[in-house]
């Protein structure tokens, strides 16, 4: 790139400026500013969605003690989102590892449904193809409008899965859709903010299913021996 | 492990003061070296998602009317082979990975003799000084912080503010004789980091290295016998001694 090219966009703005001085100073300010707007919207969504939070959590703990898989979906830098999140659930740092992926992992399913069927089919045929009623879908919008991530929460809907949604602005048509057990908008009008949010939103509904596995086996110990299943802990023994 | 599984407190200040200087920094950095023309080259050997998401951050903004900037995601299976091969000379490469990863630190060692300059993004220790051109460190050893947010906001922010640097046109430009590195690649008498392209072909030949200003063929009989990939120091077409990869 050269001037030539890009003074076009800019002609009211000085391009004799020289120190950057001034422009680092700024700019500093202002990632400090925004990295407290998003603190505030991070805290703000965490508080008001607690509830349904927790509840959403159980439910998947519940899933996952009984088998259940979860599967993420998203675009773009969400799908990316989405991907971290299936990570924290299969890999997570600390706790029970569950079975958990992002549909957006494999580009030779992606493409060839997107080829084939139709981008707006790209998860809804993969729920069709994984799925059981006991498995988790979650999907990650910002605006919450995404064709193909409503026509997956819809299918995972139709086969008894649990279905949740992350969407950002008002909610969209996911947080108007009745096909999500639950939906967590985080009321802002910055992409990046929503996402920032939502990647606290997903570690809290992962933190309370963590602790609701943890809650099942405790129940499971305290039943008679006969109706119990062995731990492989206490199978090593 | 310790970790909490079931509280996690959002810090009070998720970007400081001297993180805050550190993102202005390397994001005039970065405008300068997308304006020159550069490509923006991301790994995150723990973490891909990250790499991804910092590619489609540049190459598909997510506010219209924003320029589409070359970036690319590399998540092979051994990133220094896949970096070696993908960049040239003026690029950035972008790494989200802990201190320790080793494809990382050997990454951010060779970069000079790739003529790239670089940018480390994660937490915990942070790496020895000058590991990168500018390293962006989270204040927090939590192993919940990649999954939190913390490096998400990190490079959006070094998307955010990389574009505002692209409406101060003055600025994208940096004069020669501003050069005020140390050590100056182009205008020291140091010997200059190469990476050895391939072995001589003949006994007492020269190997072909790769140096930040391209191929040469250097003498390598103080330094004996080297192999593809070796590190070398070299000044005035002899090779000097061999670098120890970290």
């Amino acid at each position: 790139m050269t001037d030539d090219s890009t003074g076009f966009l800019y002609p009211f703005i000085e391009a004799d400026e020289k120190d950057p001085q001034a422009l680092l100073v700024d700019l500093a300010s202002s990632a400090r500013d925004k990295a407290t707007i998003s603190r505030d919207l991070q805290r703000s969504s965490l508080a008001r969605m607690e509830g349904d939070i927790v509840a959403a959590g159980r439910a998947m703990g519940e899933r996952f003690v009984a088998g259940g898989r979860l599967y993420t979906f998203g675009n773009g830098g969400s799908s990316t989102d989405a991907a971290t999140l299936a990570g924290l659930f299969c890999n997570p740092p600390a706790g029970r590892p569950v079975a958990a992926w992002s549909l957006t992992d494999d580009q030779a399913v992606v493409t060839a449904l997107g080829n084939d069927v139709g981008f707006e089919l790209i998860f809804s045929r993969q729920i069709i193809a994984h799925s059981t009623p006991g498995d988790i879908a979650i999907a990650l919008s910002t605006s919450g409008n995404s064709d193909d991530l409503l026509r997956g929460l819809g299918e995972a809907r139709k086969r008894g899965l649990l279905t949740i949604g992350f969407a950002g602005y008002d909610g969209g048509q996911m947080q108007a859709s009745d096909e999500l057990d639950h939906c967590f908008t985080v009321d802002s009008q910055s992409i990046h903010r929503i996402q920032e949010s939502h990647a606290m939103i997903g570690h809290r509904l992962w933190a309370v299913a963590q602790e609701t596995m943890r809650e099942l086996r405790a129940v499971r110990r305290a039943t008679p021996p006969a109706t119990q299943t062995p731990t492989r802990e206490e199978v090593g023994r | 492990m310790t970790v909490q599984t079931d509280h996690y407190q959002i810090a009070d200040e998720l970007i400081g003061t001297d993180l805050s200087m550190d993102l202005a920094q390397a994001s005039l950095s970065l405008a300068r070296a997308f304006h020159r023309g550069a490509t923006l080259w991301v790994v995150s050997p723990q973490w891909e998602p990250h790499a991804h998401h910092v590619a489609v951050e540049f190459v598909h903004p997510v506010i219209m009317g924003k320029r589409a900037l070359p970036s690319v995601a590399l998540v092979g299976a051994d990133p220094v082979a896949q970096t070696r091969v993908a960049v040239r000379a003026g690029d950035v490469v972008l790494a989200v990975a802990a201190a320790d990863d080793p494809a990382t630190r050997s990454l951010m060692q060779r970069a000079p003799a790739w003529g790239v300059s670089t940018i480390w993004v994660g937490f915990g220790q942070k790496p020895p000084d000058g590991a990168a051109d500018h390293v962006l460190w989270v204040a927090s050893d939590d192993p919940m912080v990649p999954a939190t947010g913390r490096f998400v906001l990190m490079y959006h922010l070094l998307w955010e503010l990389t574009h505002v640097c692209f409406e101060h046109p003055g600025l994208l430009t940096v004069d020669d004789e501003e050069c005020t590195d140390e050590v100056c690649v182009t205008c020291s008498d140091e010997g200059r980091l190469a990476e050895v392209v391939e072995a001589p072909l003949e006994l007492a030949g020269p190997a072909a290295v790769r140096t930040a200003t391209g191929e040469e063929d250097v003498d390598v009989t103080l330094v004996g016998e080297v192999a593809p990939g070796d590190l070398i120091l070299i000044h005035a077409g002899l090779a000097l001694t061999k670098v120890e990869p970290s």
